[in-house]
Formats: structure tokens, C-alpha cells, sequence
């Protein structure tokens, strides 16, 4: 189980000749991960979204706050004492065309990890090659084809496939998949949802989930749940399908508004929200992050700040004064 | 061609959108192998006026079938045999040299996949203006800038500033814009977008996707959009044509392939659609993988080894494109249609 408390993190912007400016990417983000569990990190982009991943894969440092793994606190630890726990924790990166080296076969890519794996765990070499053939197996794909090529000969969806086996050597106990089916061709995005899903409920891996696409979170699995994120801050937390169906942040009601709607498939939710004005990361912080852009927002939005709680009654958190159901998503013809 | 300033916005119905009309059309790239087709005899008729979607996977031929439009197949692909004729224009297969520069830009608006990088580093978004102004022989060359700016203003931007910003200043939503922008000031009335929508997030991607139907309404265009996610042009368009292997298998209105899919590859793909509402256990991936130039089978029907209506006939005869009340499929099962869904039309 992993658990951030008041995570921030602010990044320098430099260069300027007017000097550098300090751009907040996270503003104290709490989160909970279960063992096994699925969690849906969700925002345009901008919000945080990625750096947070980042930081609980251990690849990027946070300016305050406590990330606990299964209760030992990270923060003040060295590189080295720090290591073992974010080995249980590996990212699968969003670009299956650039996070394999293209002069190294399968195989040496798989067998780099799995000789590192060996040592730790004090197995012999000889372990090596069959748990290569044994996590492309477990990906789906056929070991005997796919370990003597090269990157250039696969599919995407047969390279991120590759991907996921090479995080698996580690034997992680949590997989962050940062964006991982989105450069992937549509006929076959679902199968890799669906091996996520798999690996889930098989070897009891976690998955932290993060996208732009709201549906997909879906498609990873049972008592999944969803962070809405915007401009560094969770303003919508709950379990997934009470997000999608039942969302009372305008944000969120935004986020979902936006997705196209399959015309002959699905008609258009009976409301829409959308957003009066674009993005701008250098609005003024005070009140509520989303007031500007908010349709609905009042003079109370603008100068108090919300804080995530139940107003209102609802199943899930959120960060919003005025609450309120709204029926955004589209609906199967049929339903 | 003539040389004159642009005419101000060209509202219908003065100035009918164009037609297009591809016949046959057939592009092959040369391989150490020989020359293999990434399209093979394509059928596709634009009606003017109408937004068409082009949607396919990697591979499909959709991105070449784009470039066709502007007779821009670059080597080692070449155009072989067919016929792209534009109203007002002929044969574009058949123009070369001055004619058909003069006809990009200014007849044939393209924007570019990943049209965020497709902008000049170096040089402001004003001067890439100047420059394209120049390049078309703009005598007018402040009537182009005032035009850029209100069509920058028209999708919500300050044109000013824009005009004053390199690019790495614009965001990717803007950027996007500015190249909707670059494609449409010399008053194209044929505009191809390849993968407008792809990296945007999802607001951005909505914002895109309700400026490029406005605009061109407001414009009178006949658009082609190109993309690889069904979802972005089922927003937008009128009319839908799924690609694979190099094939249109089917062509209709939006509504109804979407909603009663006869092709095969048509139905796997919807079912593969993660959406946001309806029972998740239902949809699946389609099995196997999409082919490349190399894996192309020679005879036969190219979807058959993903196929789950494969027949004995799929193997050797490769299906031919049958017209039926406006649909267009070519699958030797479509004849018993399948209705997935319950069709019903929503405006």
C-alpha cells in the first residue's frame, strides 16, 4: 500500500530575461493506493498528472509532504536506502516507438533487468532466459517470435506489450502506466487495457493508471478509482464509475462533456459544460483554481478556497461550493 | 491562376464548395522487394460541402491517401495509376510543376499531422505568413495579415499576438489552430486535415474539433479529415470511410456505419471503442494485428486473417466494393447485414 500526504511540488521556470518564474505543479495531492487496487489519475495537461506519477515511481523528487511504501516514509532517505522500495514500483512509459532501445533485440533488452533481478534474489543465470520466455508468455505474446527481434519489426501494441514484460522483471507490486494506450492503434488499445486488467487480478499488481481519456480508467478493472486532477490539486475523487456517471465538479463535468460523441451510436448528454475560457497557469491563485473558467462559479468562488469533502451528500469527494448532478456523458441509443 | 489579393471569406452559396471525386486510385512505395501498394484502387467521392472522416489504423494508407489530394506523394512512393479530380481544378494526379504549386495552399489547404511541429522554429508565425503570402504571389500582402487575424480571432485567439509568437510560445491547441489558420487564408476551398486532434488533451480536442466544423460551415469548404480515432471524427463529420490495407471496406453516412456497421473490420472496431457508458465485458479487442506493406496478402480479402466471417471465397477473391442506399462495402459477408445496435438518427 502506498500513501502521499500534502505532496507538492513547485518546478523553476528559467531562462526568461525577466528573470525565473515558479510554476506549482502539485499544491498538496493526497492519495492511496491499496495492494491490488486501480487508480485512475485524470486532467488535461498541465494538471500534474504525469509528475505525480513520477514521484511515486521514484523518478522525480516532491518539495514537501510523505510518501509512505506499506508505512515506511520516504522522505530523508538516501538514493541507495530508497531503492528496494520504488524497485516495487515500475512505469510504463506512453511511447512504445522510444522506450526500447532499437539496437538491442528483445531478448538483451528483457535480459539486461533479469540478470540485475538474478543477483538480488541470488537465482542462477540459467533462471534468466526461461523467465524471459515466462513474462512474454504472460503479456501474450509468442516468446519464440519476439525475443531474437528488434523493436522496428513489432507492432506498438507488440511493443508495449514488450514494455510491460520488461517493467514485470522486477517483480513490481505496482505498475504506473503514464498515458500507456494512447499511442496505440485503436482495434488494439483495449487488449492492452484488458492485460492491465489481467495482471491485476492475477499477480495482484496495482495499477496506477494516468490519462487523459476518462473512459478508458473503465476498461482496468473492479472498485477502480478516479482522481480528478486540475492545476496541481485532486478537485473529484471517488470510485470510478460514480465519477463517470454521477460527477458533480465542473471540472470534471468538462472533462467528460468534451468526449466526442459516437453520432448513430450514443446521443449527447442532456447537459454540457464547458469551460468559458481557456487554461492559463498564471491566473491568480486565490479562491477556487477552477472559478475562472467555471460556468457556474459565484463571488464565494472567487475568494474562498474549497477543500475536498462530501457537500452535498455525495458518494465521492469533492472540491467544488456548489455541487450539483449534472448528466454530461453520452448514452448508448439503446439506454 | 490568377494573382489577385484573396477575396474576403467566400460565403456560400456565391462560391459552391468543390467536389472531389478519387477514382481508382492506386500509390505504391519502391521497396528493396518491388513496389508495394499502400493504396490499392481506391473508390472515394467527396460530396461538396460535407466534412468526411477518413478513419484507419496504422498502415491503412489513410495519411497517403491524404497526400494524393495535393498529388504530394513523396518518393519512394509514387502515385501509378488513377484519377483525383477536384472541381475547378481536373486531374490533380495530372498538374506538375507551377500549376500544382500554386494549387497547394491556395486550391487545397493541408494541415499536417502533428501540425505543433510542423512550424518554423526560427521564424514568428507573421513571417511564415509573409512567406506564404509571398510564395503565392500576394499582392496584397496586408489584406492577408488582416485576414489571419480575424480567422485567429475567429477561433477564440488574440491574431496579433499570435502573428508575433514563435511557436514554441503557442501551446498545442494553439498551434493547431495556427496552422488551421496558414491552411485556410489563401481561401482553400478543399481542406485536408490529417490527425487534428491527436496529443490534445481532451478539452483542446473539443474546442479543435467545434472550430473546425464552424468554420467550415461558415466557409463552405469540402473537408477531409484523417484520423486513426474514430471518436474525433464522429463528432464532426457527415460522412465516414474506414480504411484497411490499403482498401475503403466501407463508406456512408457517419450515422449509419456507426450505427449499423456491415464490414466486418467496421464492427471489430466499434466494439474495440473504450467508451464511456454501456457494459464493458462487451467490448473486446480485435484479434491479431494490422498488416504493413510487407504482410499484405497478395490475393484475397486483406482483413480475412482478423476476420471472425471468414469464408472459403475470402481466401483467393478479394471482395469488391457493392453500392447500396448510399453505403458502400466491400466484404463478401456484408450481404447479410448484422445490426449491432438499434439505428436511430439524432440531429
Amino acid at each position: 500500500m502506498i500513501t502521499g500526504t500534502g505532496i507538492t511540488k513547485t518546478f523553476k521556470q528559467r531562462g526568461s530575461v525577466l528573470g525565473g518564474r515558479d510554476v506549482p505543479a502539485l499544491r498538496g495531492v493526497d492519495f492511496a493506493i491499496e495492494k491490488g487496487g486501480a487508480v485512475s489519475f485524470i486532467g488535461e495537461s498541465g494538471c500534474g498528472k504525469t509528475t505525480l506519477g513520477r514521484i511515486i515511481a521514484g523518478l522525480e523528487t516532491y518539495d514537501s509532504g510523505e510518501i509512505l511504501i506499506d508505512g515506511a516514509p520516504m522522505s530523508g532517505l538516501s538514493h541507495r536506502k530508497r531503492q528496494p522500495h520504488f524497485r516495487r514500483i515500475q512505469l510504463i512509459h506512453q511511447d512504445p516507438y522510444s522506450a526500447l532501445n532499437p539496437t538491442r533485440t528483445i531478448h538483451q533488452t528483457l535480459e539486461a533487468p533479469l540478470r540485475l533481478r538474478a543477483r538480488q534474489t541470488g537465482r542462477p543465470r540459467s533462471w534468466i532466459d526461461g523467465r524471459a520466455e515466462e513474462l512474454l508468455a504472460l503479456v501474450g505474446i509468442d516468446p519464440g517470435y519476439v525475443l531474437p527481434r528488434y523493436p522496428h519489426q513489432l507492432s506498438g501494441g507488440m511493443r508495449q506489450r514488450v514494455v510491460i514484460a520488461r517493467a514485470l522483471t522486477m517483480d513490481p507490486e505496482m505498475l504506473v502506466a503514464d498515458e500507456a494506450v494512447s499511442m496505440i492503434d485503436v482495434s488494439m488499445r483495449l487488449g492492452i487495457l484488458a492485460l492491465l486488467k489481467d495482471l491485476r487480478e492475477r499477480l495482484g499488481v496495482s495499477v496506477l493508471f494516468i490519462t487523459h481519456d476518462i473512459a478508458t480508467a473503465r476498461y482496468i478493472g473492479d472498485e477502480g478509482e478516479v482522481y480528478v486532477l486540475y492545476r496541481g490539486q485532486v478537485v473529484e475523487r471517488g470510485p470510478t464509475e460514480s465519477i463517470i456517471a454521477d460527477p458533480v465538479h465542473p471540472y470534471t463535468q468538462s472533462l467528460l462533456s468534451a468526449i466526442p460523441v459516437l453520432h448513430g451510436l450514443e446521443r449527447p448528454g442532456a447537459e454540457q459544460v464547458v469551460p468559458t475560457e481557456a487554461l492559463d497557469e498564471r491566473q491568480a491563485d486565490a479562491g477556487c483554481l477552477f472559478a475562472r473558467r467555471c460556468p457556474f462559479s459565484t463571488d464565494r468562488c472567487e475568494n474562498e478556497t474549497p477543500v475536498l469533502g462530501h457537500l452535498g451528500e455525495t458518494v465521492q469527494l469533492h472540491a467544488c461550493f456548489h455541487p450539483k448532478h449534472r448528466s454530461v456523458i453520452p448514452l448508448g441509443v439503446g439506454e | 491562376m490568377t494573382t489577385s489579393s484573396p477575396a474576403p471569406g467566400c460565403p456560400a452559396p456565391s462560391c459552391p464548395a468543390p467536389g472531389v471525386r478519387i477514382r481508382d486510385l492506386t500509390v505504391v512505395y519502391k521497396t528493396p522487394v518491388g513496389e508495394l501498394p499502400a493504396v490499392s484502387g481506391v473508390d472515394l467521392t467527396l460530396t461538396p460541402g460535407t466534412i468526411t472522416g477518413v478513419v484507419g489504423e496504422s498502415g491503412s494508407g489513410k495519411s497517403t491517401l491524404a497526400l494524393s489530394l495535393l498529388n504530394a506523394v513523396q518518393p519512394p512512393g509514387r502515385i501509378k495509376s488513377g484519377t483525383v479530380e477536384i472541381d475547378g481544378l481536373g486531374d490533380v494526379v495530372k498538374l506538375g510543376g507551377e500549376q500544382l504549386r500554386q494549387t497547394r495552399g491556395r486550391k487545397v489547404g493541408y494541415v499536417f499531422q502533428a501540425a505543433q511541429n510542423s512550424l518554423n522554429p526560427l521564424k514568428t508565425i507573421g513571417k511564415q505568413l509573409l512567406d506564404l503570402g509571398r510564395s503565392h504571389e500576394v499582392d496584397d500582402l496586408r489584406a492577408l495579415v488582416r485576414d489571419a487575424k480575424d480567422l485567429l480571432a475567429r477561433m477564440g485567439m488574440d491574431g496579433a499576438r499570435v502573428l508575433d509568437s514563435h511557436q514554441h510560445e503557442l501551446s498545442g491547441g494553439m498551434r493547431q489552430r495556427v496552422g488551421i489558420m496558414l491552411a485556410l487564408v489563401l481561401n482553400a476551398q478543399v481542406v485536408v486535415l490529417d490527425e487534428p486532434t491527436t496529443a490534445l488533451d481532451m478539452i483542446t480536442q473539443a474546442t479543435i474539433l467545434r472550430i473546425i466544423r464552424e468554420v467550415h460551415e461558415e466557409r463552405a469548404l469540402t473537408t477531409l479529415v484523417i484520423t486513426h480515432d474514430v471518436g474525433a471524427v464522429a463528432e464532426v463529420a457527415d460522412d465516414l470511410a474506414v480504411m484497411y490495407g490499403g482498401r475503403v471496406v466501407e463508406h456512408g453516412r457517419i450515422t449509419e456505419v456507426l450505427g449499423a456497421p456491415r464490414h466486418p473490420y467496421t464492427q471489430g472496431l466499434i466494439r474495440a471503442i473504450p467508451r464511456l457508458s454501456g457494459d464493458i465485458s462487451l467490448a473486446r479487442a480485435l484479434p491479431g494485428r494490422p498488416p504493413t506493406l510487407g504482410t499484405l496478402p497478395a490475393a484475397g480479402c486483406v482483413f480475412r486473417e482478423r476476420c471472425d466471417k471468414r469464408m472459403e471465397i475470402c481466401e483467393t477473391v478479394e471482395p469488391q466494393s457493392v453500392t447500396l442506399d448510399g453505403r458502400t462495402v466491400a466484404c463478401h459477408a456484408a450481404g447479410r447485414p448484422l445490426p449491432l445496435v438499434k439505428r436511430k438518427e439524432y440531429a
